[in-house]
């Protein structure tokens, strides 16, 4: 029975059976117990399949006639067909174990999604051979093999098995493995004996046939000679020089396509192409190669910059007279209070007088403390011991001779200046006692006696040419003119300012009343009407309420512009204040306005300001309203004459004493044929200085060393190692100057320029500056 | 000086900034890192007070206070130094600790940017999220109706014609007459467009040309590059790379006296001339390249002296009428190389762009419209330009092609669109969806930048400083202390990578349609979009 064969036809009488009809026909020979079958096929679809008796006994199928497509799909092992002319599209469609002989061509998708079995082909094969197959470890890989050559895209997404071309008599004799193969490729070998042209590098390689390979392929090749019948063939198809093995790369060797590294192109195409340096090389030398984010050197953006002392402390650079303050609290720091002491007489002849009691304290409120909410350092706690050092050491005498006319706190400044710059300034001033205002005029309570007795013995000291009782006329002037060769006004405003209202005559000034006070001539009376609410009318209320009167008001025409210890003590004697009151008599009943009312009062004092004494001075001065006119350096329109202190705008005691400085100071230039120049220095930006090492509570000062604590040090390093701590990169040193002093400096190799220094630096010296642009 | 600074209507806290930075005091080393980084000095180092108030418990002792002092980083709150939200901090910070945060209910920065009377200028986009087309879908997916192809398979051939291409009737002619046909360039369809060399740093734009070369020499990819106005390096002109660029004229005429020199000196044409009308991302808004920008480098490919400011007005200074822009224009720069060069005018979309149009097709020198949506880039503008002017690209490309289709030479004159193509990352669908709505090729430039080079811009007014040189990519600096840490070779490498994905992921569109041998240039059935409006309005089908 197995030997029977059993034919089943494609067509009933001439008429073609469908491929449901004939598949059925099959099926039934096999349950049937048929085991040879031979088809004649008239182009019915998947013919051989799904014989699954086969792989138990073996069945063999000839196909003759045309056989259709997908011959052999589903093939089971055990199963052999064999199509006794060419083939149909997809021979061997999901093939898993039939072995399939085809005595002619094979078209297109020839093995597609074949997994195990065989398809012998005895010509050639169209596009698409050999693809999606695959290989499942449990069965035999499946084999393709082709007597001639294979169409374009073969074996595209290959993931197992063997397809063996032998290149025999192919289709297209230049190319025997079509065009674009092996692209997906993923498992698998090809044998190919013949010209190929190339294949997908990606996925495949090709590589030497082994021993044990050579011997399968010829043991192989014999058994698929015989098979097709062409066994003379064999010894031509196994010369092994012919044979070339492509096979899938390994998931380790897929590296995607090789191309040409960017650094290869860049220096073999590219800069060959341009020229050494590339796109720009002829243009520009700059070195363009990367660099990090973070860098050092010249490639910092920024740079810390130690600007020690190259800007002015705010209290430095408020004060009138240009008293380094932070200076002398470092000093104070450092242990030395006697130098910081002694400083101060470089700035003033008064650091007790004025900075200690009479002056309203500009550093103070320039103290950057303040912009903090925090109490300023306390300079009088340093200026009130300022009465005890002692003149300091004088220079020898140039030769240069100045007469300052006036003997106040303006003239005993510039004077003082003079003289310690190594000329002789020779002081008139028509008073008995040197000292102008302050001895004359100021009362006790503001300043204790002693302290100013103090101050200006010390300044006669070192002005030993002082002529009292000098009556000054305009002659006198031309004489001093001649005689010396500068003249200094500093006459002050001695001519109280008196409003001529009808009974003027029964006011007593301001001025007059403080300087017969200070006598211990004074006698106001009862009920004192004070016209000119100022500061200094503050200070006759006291004054008079010191020396018995006990109703006391005083009226202005605005509110009052008094302000600080001056008001607060006129207050607290009782003084009233009253405003706007416009005077319009003074009688004998006190002071009547203009709204009718009446002051009473026995003595009525006015307050509204006093005027310099002019009337010396030749025309070759000129003057504005009163006072004499000068350029920024004090000068007049006489060059050889100065003018300073009230006499050119009215001020506090630290303006007439920083006049005197700094008019010594262009004095000294001219006198050393120097053009004047004076300290150019900025005053530090608050923003720079950090309070936050600063305790907010302290609200008064113990003693001068908790202010000298406290002070931040504004623009000049406090020696405190905050940045050297908080440099992240350890870039900061101190260095010892050789000439004493030390500096800070930044190894440009270690910095980042992060700006940490500059942020935390309590002093603000250190700034971040931008680099110089480097093209 | 933090709490007792005088307020003004400027003064502002942190909370009033966009981008916060939010630092951590646990994890931060004070390392300085960031502080060093910060492109615009946002961050700095700060000194903060810690009081204790000691009650000791019942009371038995007096309470006291103690202070000490921390160190941290602190945001500066001046307008002038408000944080840009680049996040360099972020990424040098060893540990973390430092980040900035953009805080969308914090805006009253956006009120005070206009100190001094100068409105805000800056770089960037339109910082508006909305992408029309991100919203438009590639509906037709041939499966069995038309041969299916497989975009990881099947060769593809990914190319655009640029210049004029003759009707078939004027072909013949031309070919009988032996007349002169003009120049037509076979390319890929995705333009890096016109970034001065000086509006870039010349170590971005190195690695733009290098990896444009890479791509034509290594991978077989016609890729071309348009210079901007800002002239060419003698170099470049002289080597056969320039077969790669677009040069652009635009009106400020820079660098084209070099360019002019080295003609005589020139291996290869030029790609084509681009004449730079317009820009979609600032229309009407012309250029300044600020003075301290202008080095020896720049100065020397510019051809102009060092240190002086270069104003590009928005308009061409001697040009009074389309007829004569278009004519003239055209005319000047073709005869310029022979007429062997294909020279296009770029505008910014507008409502005006159809005339352009109308005009080109009567022109026969003129090889194309590149048209820039409002969605563009720019190195630096006014605010309001950015913001507030300019025509979506879409629609205004759709009403170019459908002109041509009208009058029948939409074969012909190949239109250019660029402008928010690939906004949000999808070059490929942006640029695909314009093709199919009938764009030939497509420019790109913030897309370079940010896959090129890394650039930290987004829709949300991150960064945007690219008209101030502190670029913290180094891409549009002119300092070499910055643009240094961008290195040319990895600048091309990021393009090479981009293009390939590019055209991988083009195919994947396009393989569905069935095309593979010329680009679905105007094939608009195979676009949809959920929205009817706008289906109606682009004449593409509506799709839910």
């Amino acid at each position: 029975m197995a030997q029977r064969i059993h034919r089943i036809s494609g067509h009933d009488h001439g008429v073609r059976v469908d491929s449901r009809i004939l598949e059925e026909r099959i099926q039934r020979a096999v349950r049937q117990g048929a085991r040879r079958l031979e088809v004649e096929a008239v182009g019915q679809h998947g013919i051989g399949g799904r014989l699954w008796i086969s792989r138990e006994e073996p069945i063999h199928v000839t196909i003759t006639g045309s056989a259709g497509q997908r011959i052999g799909s589903k093939g089971f092992p055990g199963t052999t067909i064999e199509v006794m002319g060419p083939i149909s599209d997809d021979v061997g469609w999901l093939n898993a174990g039939a072995e399939i002989i085809v005595h002619g061509h094979a078209s297109n998708g020839a093995c597609n999604a074949m997994a195990q079995g065989k398809v012998l082909v005895a010509g050639n094969l169209g596009a698409r051979g050999m693809t999606m197959t695959k290989t499942n470890p449990r069965f035999d890989p499946p084999e393709l093999w082709v007597l001639g050559s294979v169409g374009d895209y073969f074996a595209e997404f290959m993931a197992g098995g063997t397809a063996v071309i032998c290149g025999h008599e192919p289709q297209s004799p230049a190319n025997v493995l079509g065009y674009r193969p092996c692209v997906g490729m993923v498992g698998g070998r090809i044998f190919v004996r013949g010209p190929i042209d190339g294949f997908s590098q990606a996925d495949a390689v090709m590589e030497p046939i082994d021993d044990a390979s050579w011997e399968w392929l010829t043991a192989n090749l014999a058994e698929f000679l015989g098979k097709i019948k062409r066994t003379r063939l064999l010894k031509r198809l196994t010369r092994r020089e012919e044979w070339q093995l492509i096979r899938a790369r390994t998931p380790f060797e897929k590296k995607g396509k090789a191309r040409r590294s960017m650094a290869e192109f860049r220096a073999g195409v590219w800069d060959a192409e341009l020229g050494r340096g590339g796109l720009i090389g002829d243009l520009t030398r700059l070195d363009r190669s990367p660099i990090p984010l973070i860098v050092h050197g010249d490639l910092r953006r920024r740079v810390p910059v130690w600007e020690h002392r190259k800007y002015l402390a705010p209290c430095q650079s408020s004060c009138p007279t240009g008293m380094p303050v932070q200076e002398r609290w470092r000093l104070v720091r450092d242990g030395l209070v006697d130098e910081a002491m002694d400083l101060a007489l470089a700035y003033t002849p008064f650091p007790a007088t004025v900075c200690g009691y009479l002056c309203p304290n500009l550093c103070m409120q320039g103290c950057t403390r303040k912009t903090g909410d925090m109490a300023s350092v306390d300079i009088t706690k340093l200026g009130r011991q300022g009465y005890k050092s002692a003149a300091p050491k004088l220079p020898p005498l140039s030769g240069g001779r100045v007469a300052v006319i006036g003997g106040g706190p303006a003239g005993i400044s510039v004077a003082w200046q003079i003289r310690m710059k190594g000329h002789e300034a020779v002081v008139y001033d028509m008073a008995e006692t040197l000292g102008g205002k302050i001895a004359s005029a100021i009362p006790d309570s503001r300043v204790p006696k002693e302290v100013v007795e103090a101050e200006i013995k010390r300044a006669a000291e070192v002005l030993p040419h002082v002529h009292l009782r000098q009556e000054l006329k305009a002659e006198d002037f031309t004489r001093l003119r001649e005689e010396f060769d500068y003249v200094i006004l500093a006459v002050g405003a001695q001519k109280p300012r008196v409003i001529p209202v009808p009974g003027h005559e029964r006011i007593v000034p301001a001025l007059t009343f403080l300087k017969q006070a200070k006598r211990g001539e004074a006698r106001p009376g009862r009920r004192v009407v004070i016209i000119g609410a100022g500061n200094v009318g503050c200070d006759v209320a006291t004054v008079a309420a010191g020396l018995g009167a006990e109703d006391i008001t005083l009226i202005d025409i605005q509110e009052p512009a008094s302000f600080g210890k001056e008001r607060k003590e006129a207050e607290e004697v009782g003084a009233r204040f009253k405003w706007p009151c416009f005077t319009k008599e003074i009688t004998e009943q006190g002071v009547l306005l203009q709204s009718g009312e009446l002051l009473e009062a026995d003595t009525v004092i006015m307050s509204i300001g006093d005027q310099p004494d002019v009337a010396f001075l030749p025309e070759s001065i000129a003057l504005d309203r009163g006072h004499v006119v000068v350029n920024n350096d004090f000068q007049t329109t006489d060059s050889r004459v100065f003018a300073i202190g009230d006499l050119v705008r009215p001020g506090l005691l630290t303006h007439a004493i920083g006049h005197g400085r700094r008019a010594a100071e262009v004095l000294d230039d001219l006198m050393n044929n120097r053009r004047p120049c004076s300290d150019t220095r900025r005053m530090i930006d608050y923003s720079r200085m950090t309070l936050e090492y600063f305790d907010p509570r302290v609200v008064e000062f113990s003693d001068m060393k908790q202010c000298a604590a406290e002070c931040s040090s504004c623009g000049a390093c406090r020696d405190c190692y905050l940045c050297e701590t908080v440099c992240p990169q350890s870039a900061i040193r101190r260095v010892e100057l050789a000439g004493g002093g030390f500096e800070r400096v930044v190894d440009p190799d270690k910095c980042i320029a992060c700006g940490f220094c500059a942020n935390c630096c309590p002093c603000g010296v250190w700034d971040m500056k931008e680099a110089a642009p480097l093209e | 000086m933090l709490t007792e600074r005088p307020v003004t209507p400027a003064t502002l806290g942190v909370k009033d900034l966009p981008w916060q930075i939010k630092w951590d005091i646990a994890t931060c080393t004070n390392c300085g890192r960031c502080t060093a980084v910060c492109p615009v000095s946002a961050i700095e180092f700060g000194v903060f007070r810690k009081r204790e108030i000691i009650a000791p418990m019942g009371l038995q002792a007096r309470p006291s206070n103690t202070f000490s002092v921390y160190h941290g980083i602190r945001q500066r709150t001046d307008p002038a130094y408000a944080c840009i939200g680049c996040a360099m901090c972020n990424m040098v910070c060893p540990n973390n600790a430092i980040e900035p945060v953009r805080q969308y209910d914090s805006t009253t920065l956006e009120f005070h940017n206009n100190r001094g009377g100068q409105p805000r200028t800056r770089g960037g986009r339109r910082n508006s999220g909305e992408s029309l087309l991100d919203q438009i879908k590639f509906i037709r997916i041939s499966m069995l109706t038309d041969p299916a192809l497989d975009a990881g398979r099947h060769e593809f051939d990914m190319r655009t014609l640029l210049g004029r291409v003759l009707s078939p009737e004027d072909e013949l002619r031309c070919q009988r007459e032996n007349g002169w046909k003009p120049p037509v360039r076979e390319i890929y369809p995705l333009v890096i467009g016109g970034m001065s060399f000086g509006a870039l740093s010349p170590n971005m734009w190195e690695g733009l040309q290098m990896g444009v070369a890479y791509l034509n020499e290594e991978l077989g990819m016609p890729v071309r590059m348009c210079t901007g106005e800002g002239g060419c390096p003698p170099r470049l002109l002289r080597s056969r790379f320039l077969k790669y660029v677009i040069l652009q004229i635009a009106s400020g005429y820079f660098g084209w006296d070099e360019i002019i020199h080295a003609i005589p000196e020139m291996k290869e044409d030029p790609c084509a001339i681009e004449i730079k009308y317009g820009q979609g991302a600032k229309p009407g808004d012309g250029g300044l390249l600020m003075w301290y920008k202008v080095n020896k480098l720049i100065a020397a490919i510019r051809g102009v002296p060092v240190g002086v400011s270069l104003p590009s007005p928005p308009t061409h200074q001697t040009q009074y009428s389309i007829e004569e822009s278009v004519a003239k224009m055209i005319q000047s720069m073709s005869m310029a190389w022979g007429f062997r060069v294909p020279v296009y005018p770029k505008i910014s979309a507008s409502s005006t762009s159809l005339a352009v149009l109308n005009n080109l097709v009567r022109n026969p020198y003129a090889a194309g419209l590149a048209i820039d949506g409002e969605d563009g880039g720019t190195g630096a503008a006014y605010n309001v330009s950015m913001n507030h002017m300019g025509h979506p690209i879409a629609s205004n490309l759709r009403d170019c092609y459908k002109a041509l289709c009208v009058a029948g030479a939409q074969n012909e004159i190949p239109l250019i669109a660029g402008g928010g193509i690939g906004k949000h990352g999808n070059l490929a669908a942006n640029a695909a969806a314009l093709i199919m709505l009938g764009a030939s090729m497509v420019q790109i430039g913030k897309y370079v930048m940010q896959a090129g080079a890394g650039c930290v811009g987004s829709e949300k007014d991150r960064c945007n400083v690219c008209n101030i040189g502190v670029c913290p990519k180094g891409i549009t600096s002119q300092d070499p202390r910055i643009y240094r840490r961008l290195d040319p070779e990895q600048v091309a490498e990021r393009v090479v990578d981009f293009y390939l994905a590019f055209d991988t992921e083009l195919r994947k569109v396009f393989a569905p349609l069935g095309r593979s041998t010329s680009l679905p240039i105007g094939m608009s059935d195979g676009l949809g979009i959920g929205d009817r409006d706008v289906a109606e309005r682009l004449d593409i089908k509506y799709v839910i």
